[in-house]
């Protein structure tokens, strides 16, 4: 594995101090990534990692480039001709972009919720069951168990544990999006992708889907894009910027939304882009 | 700068930047108003002090609740979260210097026909002086924005601590000197006590002003030389008559 960081690229020494939000080993590492959709350089010379069952956030202008890395997390791309990524994106030493890593193994591991609700149009039960009896062959009763536990890590269990065979298109917006959530955690993954989960959401869903990131936080490594930077400040531990496909600034999210370093940070942060 | 996009919020800003200026004046021309109160001995200007005061009151609770409304309104973050704190913070030491200022507009009152002679007062004059340059400074670091010269003004106020000090010692030999000193002396000291503390005000706006513009606290320790506290005279050997 080698290290190939630019040495001219130019980030806010603050991550380097290592405060209490970092305080944890890496669990991706992205190095020296480029991103293109057909001519379209969408990603530049991207370098940052992610701290291990911590909230990273992921913030920036429309077209600055982080769903376009999320999706590079979870291997999205591969469904697309024309798109490639170069560099390296190193899950636990692993690099997830090589061509030799089956993407279904590395979605296993790495987890994603979208933006709009997207159960199955199945039972509550079976949105569940659905992904776990691809991986595993559980008996009935281990199956149930998982099933509840999930629905429970996801806060939905209350809601949902007197009608789990009924469709999962009769729950409401805010339920939708956190039995996603539980069906995303029940292949149990080590880290989860969450894009804009709770844009298309009451603002008591999303208090629920935000009270849900603190607690899952203590299992998994979340990344999250948002564009309700109120959220990210609230929600992540680390923050990090996006513009125009290069990565501006990543720090402790405290010191981002109190004194970030650089001055688009602070323009975008503040409401100040021209 | 650039602008923020909703430009109400520019105006919001703004408009709380200006009222603390204006605070910042109103608060500046009691401490001159009872200064000079007390060195001309000038009782209806003292009255007037003790009056006017209520305007500075009112214009810290201006100040909040227009500052309090702007965070509920735009949860502000970075730059322009710490310039409402400052607001808010800046508001309060003008508030408390409004009312130091009232207390020697008091004093004035107070000491009004008592046998008062001049030379009393000139080390309260001279350390006046000192303090309204601070407040003047520090006023004008913070409608410019500048750290740099708010932080001159933080390092200043030890030269004030040490000039009370030295009144205090002062007035304590008058007193020694002539009984008759006692009371004037007396008030003059808790008037002097009054400035010193505005100067000390002056010093907090200085780092308000420091973190707004920077995001950072001071983190060294402010040199301090105010010795009162440890300070003690001998009694001469017999009085004089």
């Amino acid at each position: 594995m080698t290290s190939a960081v630019d040495p001219t690229f130019n980030i806010a020494s603050s991550v380097a101090a290592k405060p209490d939000a970092v305080q944890a080993p890496t669990k991706v590492k992205v190095e020296g990534l480029n991103f293109y959709y057909g001519q379209n350089h969408a990603l530049k010379n991207i370098n940052f990692e992610i701290p291990e069952k911590r909230v990273t956030a992921m913030i920036g202008p429309s077209g600055c480039g982080k769903s376009t890395l999320l999706r590079v997390f979870n291997r999205m791309y591969d469904l697309y001709p024309g798109q490639r990524a170069e560099g390296q994106v190193l899950f636990d030493g692993v690099n997830i972009v090589g061509k030799e890593l089956d993407p279904t193994i590395v979605r296993t591991r790495i987890g994603m919720v979208f933006q709009k609700p997207t159960p199955f149009p199945m039972s509550i039960y079976d949105n569940i069951a659905f992904g776990v009896r691809l991986h595993e062959n559980l008996s009935k009763s281990k199956m149930d168990e998982r099933v509840e536990s999930c629905l429970r890590k996801a806060a939905i269990w209350d809601e949902a544990k007197d009608r789990l065979h009924t469709s999962a298109l009769g729950l409401s917006g805010g339920q939708q999006q956190r039995l996603c959530i539980a069906r995303t955690i029940a292949v149990q993954p080590e880290v989860i992708l969450l894009d804009e989960p709770t844009s298309a959401l009451d603002p008591i869903s999303t208090s629920k889907i935000e009270d849900l990131i603190d607690e899952l936080k203590q299992d998994f490594t979340i990344v999250i894009v948002t564009h309700n930077m109120q959220q990210a400040a609230r929600c992540a531990d680390i923050t990090a910027f996006f513009y125009l496909g290069e990565l501006v600034e990543v720090a402790p999210s405290d010191v981002i939304f109190t004194n970030p370093r650089q001055i688009k940070t602070r323009d975008y942060i503040t409401g100040r882009f021209g | 700068m650039p602008e923020h996009t909703v430009t109400a919020f520019d105006a919001e800003l703004k408009e709380i930047g200006r009222k603390v200026v204006e605070m910042g004046g109103q608060a500046e021309r009691l401490v001159v108003d009872a200064v000079n109160a007390l060195i001309r001995r000038d009782t209806e200007l003292a009255q007037r002090v003790v009056l006017l005061d209520a305007a500075v009151d009112a214009l810290q609770r201006e100040i909040e609740e227009k500052a309090i409304l702007v965070i509920a309104k735009r949860q502000p973050v970075a730059i322009d979260l710490r310039e409402l704190v400052a607001a808010i913070r800046i508001a309060s030491d003008l508030e408390r210097v409004g009312d130091l200022a009232k207390n020697v507009g008091k004093r004035v009152v107070a000491i009004e026909g008592e046998y008062h002679p001049q030379k009393l007062v000139r080390g309260v004059e001279h350390m006046s002086d000192l303090v309204l340059e601070q407040l003047k400074e520090v006023l004008d670091a913070y409608a410019a924005k500048d750290p740099v010269r708010a932080v001159e003004v933080w390092r200043r106020d030890s030269g004030i601590d040490s000039m009370y000090t030295s009144l205090f010692r002062e007035l304590l030999t008058y007193m020694m000197e002539d009984p008759r000193n006692i009371s004037v002396c007396t008030h003059l000291l808790f008037c002097a006590k009054n400035i010193e503390r505005i100067g000390d005000h002056a010093t907090n706006i200085a780092e308000t002003v420091h973190y707004m513009v920077s995001g950072e606290t001071l983190a060294e320790q402010r040199p301090k030389a105010d010795a009162s506290s440890e300070t003690s005279i001998a009694f001469p050997g017999r009085l004089q008559g």
